[in-house]
């Protein structure tokens, strides 16, 4: 699915990744933990192919296709999907035509037909109904006024839409109580499947409770440090990320 | 130096004057006539002109030869209310439709009873210097109609002010509206005519409308500019405010070669409130000022601005917002906000607060911002498998939409919609 080689990436001329090298197989999910500052977001960000950060290294590639040389609209139509650490709000633009425009490009892409208006309609319901939102915010502005719970739960949602085959999940759990972090959890279970994959970045160990994950690696530094199953991660939450001869700041 | 540059010819008064108009009209006509000769066009160097005095070039194409040609016809852009039609700044009875349940009345300033002859011509409108285009209105005008909206009634429908104009010449509409004491109505002046492209202005809409708030009426006035690229057009809006009145506007400006409003609204007595919105978008070469001016006088009153203007390709529009609190308006609350969006490195957009405040006990905010499109929020979309140029035209109207929403009037609003979708696909984003 996945194969990330040798990534080096730098933004205003700061190197950040410093030598990534991850493989995500079809139905795996990866967890992604290590220190504020370590570099997640910039990989999230990266995958997503936000043109701020300059690839200095390395390839990425996604099934045969080389991911570094498509723009960010024709990855997520490739089925990329990044949840935002901290999603946009965009005034003006409702959620229901941003998510109908969203999903039909893809559908185009795929040489499937449009949606209309009608079974678009039934679909975007049912799966605001599945992260626990309330319907009328279909029609409110993409994350206007939405709590920070509200606009994490409206990125899964957004992702229930689009079925990607690589979801990117930047801290969805973080700053979420327990039921906020249940509908988080079963909508990505829900997507679950043998041909699909999802790297969860994350601080806290609690998320991997609800969704098991295949790999836990350590990033630090802008490298993965240390990889294991999902005892790792238990691990981490005991002892911190010192034993791991780095600064532990994770619970800053 | 230059010599100081006149009104063309073609705007200067030759027809004679209106004789069944009121002593006292006809006296302020004569002195904006006697006026007229001598009267300079504004130039860069008079403050209110500063950016538009250059525009003004685009009078000198202008012919005074009228054809007077062509029937009018009611839009059919799916606006719907009762219907007032102009046409060259004359009221066509025949076309158009008034309410029959005597809610409003609408009276040719040549019949007006003494009462509203003097509301009329003792209007501030004609105290004031600073108002060129205005005087040139005032020369000019040859009937002007008055609107009364009765007492304690309440419109049922919206009033459609069409405002067509033919293609060469200009004129001069001037309309004066008393909604009377706990009257309420949504009035929409439509600027439309001229479709087709021409390489140069060949027709001027100079337009007044004075709105005259009695206690306790509340209006809404949606103002579209709709006009076709050929008509330029200069139009000043005056309202007056008593004791609890409430107006609100909405203003939806499409650029042409050259458009200027003037909106200025008194708020004379406690209590008074407005609300003014505005949407102003140019492209190619076309130019439009949105000149604002809220005066509070009396106290305890509010008012709340917001305009949005986008401006593509080589366009320029200029906003300036003055909000003047007097000394004696204490308890006043002001809130303006203008934000800007710029589509092309070469669209300018000059925009400019102006607050006076002289009472020590106000509220009084301002904001305004210049910028691109947001490139997190274009990110956003793209992530999501939405091609660019759609995403742009998205973030684009999303833009303006939010004000566009609060247009209390269905029709307007998916019309406006329209337009601001042509807007953007003419525009090189
Ligand atoms: N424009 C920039 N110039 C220089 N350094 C930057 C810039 N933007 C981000 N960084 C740095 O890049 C590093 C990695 O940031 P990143 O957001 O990827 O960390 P993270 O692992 O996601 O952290 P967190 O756990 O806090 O979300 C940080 O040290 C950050 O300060
Ligand atoms: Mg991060």
């Amino acid at each position: 699915m996945l194969k990330i080689r040798n990534l080096h990436a730098a933004i205003d001329g700061t190197p950040i990744l410093k030598g990534i090298d991850l493989e995500v197989k079809p139905g795996e999910v990866h967890a992604i933990m290590g220190p504020n500052g370590s570099g997640k977001s910039t990989l999230s960000q990266v995958l997503a192919g936000n043109e701020d950060y300059e690839i200095t290294d390395g390839e990425i590639i996604l099934g045969d296709k080389n991911l570094l040389e498509m723009p960010t609209e024709q990855r997520a139509r490739e089925g990329v999907f990044l949840a935002f650490q901290y999603p946009v709000e965009i005034p003006g633009v409702s959620n229901l035509q941003f998510l109908k425009t969203a999903l039909n490009s893809i559908r185009s892409y795929h040489g499937q037909e449009e949606l209309d208006a009608a079974t678009f309609m039934r679909l975007a319901k049912e799966k605001i109904k599945q992260v626990n939102l309330d319907p009328a915010f279909l029609k409110r502005g993409v994350n206007e006024g939405f709590s920070g719970g509200e606009k994490k739960r409206n990125e899964i949602m957004q992702m229930l839409m689009l079925e990607p085959r690589l979801a990117i999940l930047d801290e969805t759990d973080s700053g979420l109580d327990i039921d906020a972090l249940k509908v988080v959890a079963d909508g990505v279970n829900a997507l679950r499947h043998p041909e699909r994959s999802v790297i969860m970045v994350t601080h806290y160990q609690r998320l991997l409770d609800y969704i098991v994950p295949d790999y836990v690696h350590v990033l630090a530094k802008g490298k993965i440090i240390k990889s294991g199953g999902k005892e790792l991660a238990l691990e981490l939450e005991e002892k911190g990320y010192g034993w791991l001869g780095i600064e532990d700041s994770a619970n800053a | 130096m230059n010599a100081v540059k006149k009104f063309p010819e073609a705007l200067l008064c030759t027809a004679p004057q209106n004789s069944r108009l009121c002593e006292a009209l006809q006296k302020l006509q004569q002195n904006a006539r006697a006026q007229l000769d001598t009267l300079a066009l504004p130039t860069r160097k008079n403050e209110d002109w500063r950016y538009s005095a250059a525009a003004l070039s685009h009078l000198d194409t202008l012919s005074n030869n009228s054809t007077g040609q062509g029937a009018a016809e009611a839009a059919s852009d799916g606006v719907s209310g009762y219907r007032l039609v102009l046409r060259n700044g004359l009221w066509q009875k025949d076309a158009g439709e008034l309410p029959e349940n005597h809610l409003v009345e609408v009276i040719s300033f040549e019949q007006l009873n003494e009462s509203d002859a003097a509301l009329v011509s003792q209007s501030t409108l004609y105290q004031r210097s600073d108002l060129p285009f205005a005087q040139l209105n005032t020369a000019h005008f040859s009937e002007g109609l008055f609107i009364r909206i009765k007492k304690n009634q309440r419109l049922d429908q919206p009033l459609v002010i069409q405002y067509d104009s033919e293609d060469q010449g200009a004129s001069y509409p001037k309309l004066f509206v008393l909604a009377e004491s706990g009257a309420q109505a949504t009035l929409i002046e439509e600027f439309t005519g001229a479709s087709g492209e021409t390489p140069a202005c060949t027709v001027l809409t100079n337009s007044v409308t004075e709105l005259r708030l009695q206690p306790q009426s509340q209006l809404t006035l949606i103002r579209l500019d709709l006009a076709g690229e050929s008509v330029a057009h200069t139009g000043l809006t005056l309202a007056q405010l008593q004791r609890d009145s409430r107006l609100e506007t909405h203003c939806a400006g499409f650029g042409g070669k050259l458009r200027r409003h003037d909106l200025k609204v008194a708020l004379a007595e406690p209590g008074a409130e407005c609300k003014l919105n505005g949407v102003c978008v140019t492209l190619g070469q076309q130019h439009y000022d949105n000149h604002t001016e809220i005066e509070h006088i009396a106290s305890h009153c509010n008012s709340e601005e917001n305009y949005r203007c986008i401006a593509a390709d080589s366009s320029r529009i200029v906003f300036n917002g003055r909000i003047h609190i007097h000394r004696d308006a204490q308890k006043s609350n002001g809130a303006m906000n203008n934000r800007n969006l710029l589509l092309s490195n070469d669209a300018e957009i000059d925009t400019k607060p102006e607050l006076e405040i002289y009472a020590d006990d106000v509220k009084c905010a301002h904001g305004t911002t210049i910028g691109q499109l947001n490139e997190e929020e274009l990110f956003y979309l793209l992530t999501r498998g939405i091609p660019k140029d759609q995403a742009a035209t998205m973030l684009t109207l999303g833009f303006v939409v939010e004000l566009v929403y609060q247009i209390p009037d269905e029709n307007v609003r998916t019309l406006v919609e329209q337009k601001l979708e042509a807007f953007i696909h003419a525009a090189h984003v």
